[in-house]
């Protein structure tokens, strides 16, 4: 389980996050929704210990992160983060020969899944090519976590429509995933918990399922009531 | 240890293409140097011998022999290993602000690898001393080819030839290619320690960003004080006071204080109040 307890952050004299608490299982997929800027990507890096946090406590499986931790949760932010004179192929040697968790079986079948060219330079790739990589990079990796920074923004709708399949089929099974959008549309049949987010504060956290059948409302309806009042 | 050596022979792969051009810059430059330098000599020498009938003994009184140094001071020499410094000093930055700024933010995944941050300091701080130690070593087997040139070209009554350890003893060739081991230790000692005060005044930089500005310039600063505190307590405050065993102790004891410390507050900075 990741548990985000009453993390503060400030950039600055900004205060981006306010005491925001949250947990997120594994086996489930959360999504921490809110418009651009209300701090969705900073709790994401907090996590991943790439940003500093000035109080609070995250803890992955009850411990703090430390190296190993990255065997066992990874980020895929918006942007690849693979260099970009390398060939897919690179990036598979390179994930290989530092990550005792690379699969890569589950890396070969996720090139045919997205029917991608291990042989392509990553420079050489159209964007919705290269968040393919990007996530191929993460899902590749056997990791109880994945903590995905809005994987469909700016791409095709034919890639969302594929990315989303990924979310469905068994490289997702069994993993915690928490994922970033201002674009809930996508996912909103995707996911199990919702996390809304403003100003630094979380609004409301919330299980889909319950809100669906208990009170007949969508992930959408909840976020009009919370937002607009 | 294992991922600290494949992240060095990541690093060094980053710049091999670079460092090969600089390679072959350094060669190429240095031989046609050696022949530029050694023909002009031997063309002016028939001129003065043959056309204006100077006698031979006569122009060698007038104009010399021609030694070695005229090659290594000459631009041929000179500019391929200033153009070979210069790069590194700029790639000292660039090894840290390409992984943030470049068009793939590779930071975040070299800070999410699964290993102890720090190697990756180590890492950039090896690459950087290896392509330092492997100009120099270049330059060491480029000598006595050029030498070979120059005699190749100018016979023995021109030339005033130095011994190969000689030319180790000029003055700009001194401190870039050290005589002896302490003074390997010293010189070395000194660019590695620069080199790791500049890599934790980058990291302070990139960890407060604007106010990390400050911090590293004063944080450079008292580096650059305690270093060299020793040498100024004999110029300045009690010259001849200390034996110089005594201020090469001290040297020596400030150098691992300010190094230790580079390398404790670049691990603190790797594993706490990096920023991406």
């Amino acid at each position: 389980m990741i548990e985000v307890k009453n993390v503060k952050k400030k950039y600055g004299r900004k205060q981006v996050l306010k005491g925001v608490s949250f947990t997120a299982e594994k086996g489930e997929i959360t999504c921490l929704i809110g418009i651009n800027g209300v701090g969705k990507t900073t709790i994401m890096k907090a996590i991943m210990a790439l940003t500093p946090i000035d109080s609070g406590e995250i803890l992955i499986d009850g411990e703090k992160i430390r190296k190993e931790s990255f065997e066992k949760i990874t980020f895929i932010p918006d942007a690849i983060t693979m260099l970009p004179q390398m060939k897919i192929v690179d990036a598979f040697t390179f994930m290989a020969d530092f990550y005792k968790s690379w699969n890569p079986e589950r890396a070969k079948e996720l090139l045919q899944f997205f029917k991608l060219d291990a042989s392509e330079r990553i420079s050489d790739l159209s964007k919705g090519n290269t968040a393919k990589v990007n996530l191929l990079l993460g899902l590749a990796l056997d990791v109880d976590y994945l903590l995905m920074d809005e994987p469909f923004s700016g791409i095709d709708i034919f890639t969302r429509e594929q990315i989303a399949d990924v979310f469905t089929s068994h490289l997702i099974e069994d993993r915690g995933v928490v994922i970033t959008t201002h674009e809930i549309n996508d996912i909103e049949h995707l996911i199990d918990r919702a996390v809304l987010i403003d100003n630094g504060e979380v609004l409301k956290e919330f299980s889909v399922e319950e809100v669906r059948e208990n009170e007949g409302k969508s992930v959408v309806d909840v976020m009009r009531e919370v937002y607009q009042g | 240890m294992k991922s600290y050596l494949k992240l060095v022979n990541f690093e060094v792969n980053r710049f091999f293409k670079m460092y090969l051009i600089l390679i072959g810059i350094t060669i190429l430059s240095q031989i046609i140097g050696s022949f530029a330098v050694s023909k002009r000599y031997m063309n002016e020498a028939n001129r003065m011998i043959y056309e204006n009938l100077m006698p031979k003994s006569q122009f060698i009184e007038q104009f010399g022999g021609l030694s070695f140094s005229k090659i290594v001071f000459s631009g041929w020499f000179m500019l391929p290993i200033v153009l070979c410094s210069a790069t590194l000093m700029i790639y000292v930055f660039f090894i840290w602000y390409r992984d943030w700024f470049g068009k793939n933010t590779f930071i975040y995944r070299l800070l999410m690898l699964p290993v102890e941050r720090i190697n990756i300091y180590f890492a950039k701080l090896t690459a950087i001393m290896f392509f330092v130690l492997g100009f120099i070593a270049l330059q060491i087997l480029l000598i006595p080819i050029e030498m070979h040139i120059l005699k190749s070209i100018v016979p023995a009554d021109f030339r005033t030839d130095l011994p190969f350890h000689e030319i180790f003893n000029l003055s700009l060739m001194v401190w870039l290619y050290p005589n002896t081991i302490i003074e390997f230790i010293l010189i070395y000692g000194i660019g590695l320690i620069f080199v790791s005060v500049v890599f934790t005044a980058i990291l302070l930089e990139r960890s407060y960003r604007l106010k990390g500005v400050f911090l590293a310039s004063v944080y450079g600063i008292l580096s650059f004080i305690v270093f060299f505190a020793p040498a100024s307590l004999d110029i300045f405050f009690a010259r001849g006071y200390f034996y110089p065993i005594e201020i090469f102790v001290m040297e020596l004891v400030t150098g691992v204080i300010v190094l230790v410390s580079a390398i404790w507050i670049a691990n603190h900075l790797l594993k706490y109040k990096i920023k991406v």
